[in-house]
């Protein structure tokens, strides 16, 4: 399966008659991206508001962040079984606005993070920092529950994305990327010298506020299966995820997962990069046992030699790592897992709620815990009543001056686990 | 024998699932903790992690875990549950104060964790 991605560089947005991509600059014409958006009837209101990186400005509760993205040429569209057909993804051609991202906020539940700061020592903990966002602001319908706001909230994110995706349909890239992976046999017989290594990624799905979708199939249901790994970066997988916003993988990261960009980088020169298993995190124990004897299975049916292993959450998502690290090792495999820590304020305690001697090779995305205070910002885009549900006391607390002490742990993609950030501890 | 739930939250409490025993503990999420550990010595095993959630001991007051009636002591629930009370102190954090709101989100998430939409 092969599949070229054209990005189309977008350094500004500005709000315009017409919806358009030219020259660098991306226009929006807000009136219809917020009439596609209120057609959706639990939806009572949504705003549109712009930022860009360098900004005094602050966007919170961050539900998701999507890229804008259409399928130019070849099957499919853009997040099947959501808001496309459950057509295959992953072949043809696809087109990136490439530094632009659709951010939507919403007050779902009272206690939920999520912090963009586009400016200050903030900005260097998200990535999203440094794209330029169209930032969705989504006010429920009077009454509606938590599961249907967060759908609808959702569902949002990505028709605004696939809407402004459509900008880039005809425009010409500025790069164009190809990624293939050969057929199983076809690419073990060209790459024989190279070892064959596997990428088992594991998705939040423990309920509400905590899932994932795969084509459009709530991840809790699904045992474990192979994917191409270029069907994950043209949008197969998605976030419903709301929670634990520093190490959640919201729908941008999976469209733009480093582990599979990087492993396909020495695709074919240092390695074979064989495919992608995805597999879940339930709550129920016997879900987890099922779930790493699958994943176990079937690197010894690729007849892998080695697995990089990458989890996301804490707590309970530790215990489906190990399980699935030390099955993997039993079968004669090397593993390699991705985390990050909550290590405590001072980075004294145990890191992971679970582990064993198998884990010897570990790579962290940072400490959550780690304290930072965020000064105040010219400007607040999202729920002008969340900075005072957290000085209620969540993760954070808001300081009269409008500055606020919090650990990391808030911040939208803090100390993701999947690599998206520049944290790291090494230890030679 | 019956599955036993263990559980702080009210709305555990008020729309229990049948066909299994309600153990409510009236105390915080750390007492729940402490409760399913000494089912645990006492020949039971865990069923759901007591680490369910990406909301941590310490930013929730709730917890609810399910578990079985073993014949004898399950080594890897003993595991789990020290590990998990551990976490717990570790993310021990003081003098919060939930509104009303947001115990009741909370209360909702840690349900629908366990028993999904099934009796809302």
């Amino acid at each position: 399966m092969k599949l070229e991605l054209g990005r189309i560089y977008v350094n500004s947005i500005r709000f315009g008659d017409k919806t358009a991509m030219a020259g660098g600059v991306l226009t929006v014409c807000a009136s219809d991206l917020e009439k596609l958006i209120l057609e959706d009837e639990h939806i009572k209101a949504v705003r549109i508001e712009l930022a860009a990186p360098g900004e005094k400005t602050r966007i919170t509760p961050v539900k998701d962040v999507i890229e804008p993205r259409v399928k130019a040429e070849g099957p499919g569209g853009e997040f099947p079984g959501m808001i496309a057909k459950v057509d295959i993804v992953g072949s043809g051609r696809t087109h990136v606005l490439s530094g632009a991202a659709v951010v939507t906020c919403g007050r779902i539940v009272g206690f939920q993070e999520g912090i963009i700061d586009m400016s200050g020592p903030g900005a260097d903990y998200t990535p999203f920092s440094k794209t330029n966002n169209i930032v969705l602001v989504i006010e429920p319908q009077e009454g509606l529950s938590q599961y249907e706001y967060e759908a609808a909230a959702r569902n949002a994110g990505f028709k605004a994305a696939a809407y402004l995706g459509e900008a880039g349909r005809e425009a010409k890239p500025d790069i164009v990327e190809v990624y293939e992976t050969k057929p199983l046999f076809e690419g073990a017989a060209e790459m024989a010298n190279l070892p064959k290594v596997g990428y088992v990624y594991m998705l939040q799905t423990q309920g509400l506020l905590h899932d994932t979708y795969v084509y459009g199939v709530d991840g809790k249901k699904i045992v474990p299966t192979i994917l191409y790994p270029t069907e994950v970066m043209d949008g197969a997988i998605v976030s419903g995820n709301c929670v634990s916003a520093c190490d959640k993988n919201t729908t941008y990261h999976h469209q733009n997962n480093p582990i599979i960009h990087d492993l396909f980088d020495r695709h074919g020169k240092e390695l074979n990069f064989v495919g992608v298993i995805i597999t879940n995190e339930n709550v129920f124990l016997a879900d987890k046992e099922r779930s790493s004897n699958w994943t176990a299975k079937l690197c010894a049916f690729l007849g892998l030699d080695a697995v990089i292993i990458s989890q996301e959450g804490f707590g309970n998502p530790d215990t489906d790592l190990i399980m699935n690290c030390k099955k993997i090792e039993a079968q004669g495999i090397k593993t390699v897992i991705v985390t990050d820590e909550y290590a405590g304020r001072d980075g004294l305690s145990q890191s992971l709620a679970d582990a064993d001697p198998a884990a010897d090779a570990v790579v962290t995305g940072g400490n959550a815990n780690q304290i930072i205070v965020l000064p105040p910002m010219d400007k607040i885009i999202g729920m002008p009543d969340y900075t005072d549900k957290i000085a209620g006391g969540f993760a954070g607390s808001l300081r009269p001056d409008g500055s606020i002490e919090a650990e990391i742990q808030v911040i939208t993609g803090a100390t993701n686990e999947i690599g998206f950030n520049r944290m790291t501890a090494r230890e030679y | 024998m019956k599955d036993k739930i263990i559980t702080n939250n009210p709305l555990v409490q008020s729309k229990p699932p049948s066909g299994a025993e309600l153990i409510f503990v009236d105390g915080g999420l750390e007492d729940v903790l402490t409760r399913a550990r000494d089912l645990v010595h006492q020949g039971h095993a865990l069923l759901t992690h007591p680490l369910s959630g990406s909301v941590k001991p310490g930013e929730t007051v709730y917890k609810t875990i399910i578990m079985s009636r073993g014949d004898a002591l399950d080594t890897g629930s003993l595991e789990l549950i020290e590990s998990a009370i551990a976490a717990a102190k570790k993310l021990r954090r003081g003098g919060r104060a939930f509104s009303d709101s947001i115990l009741k989100d909370l209360q909702l998430v840690d349900y629908t964790l366990i028993f999904g939409k099934y009796n809302l």
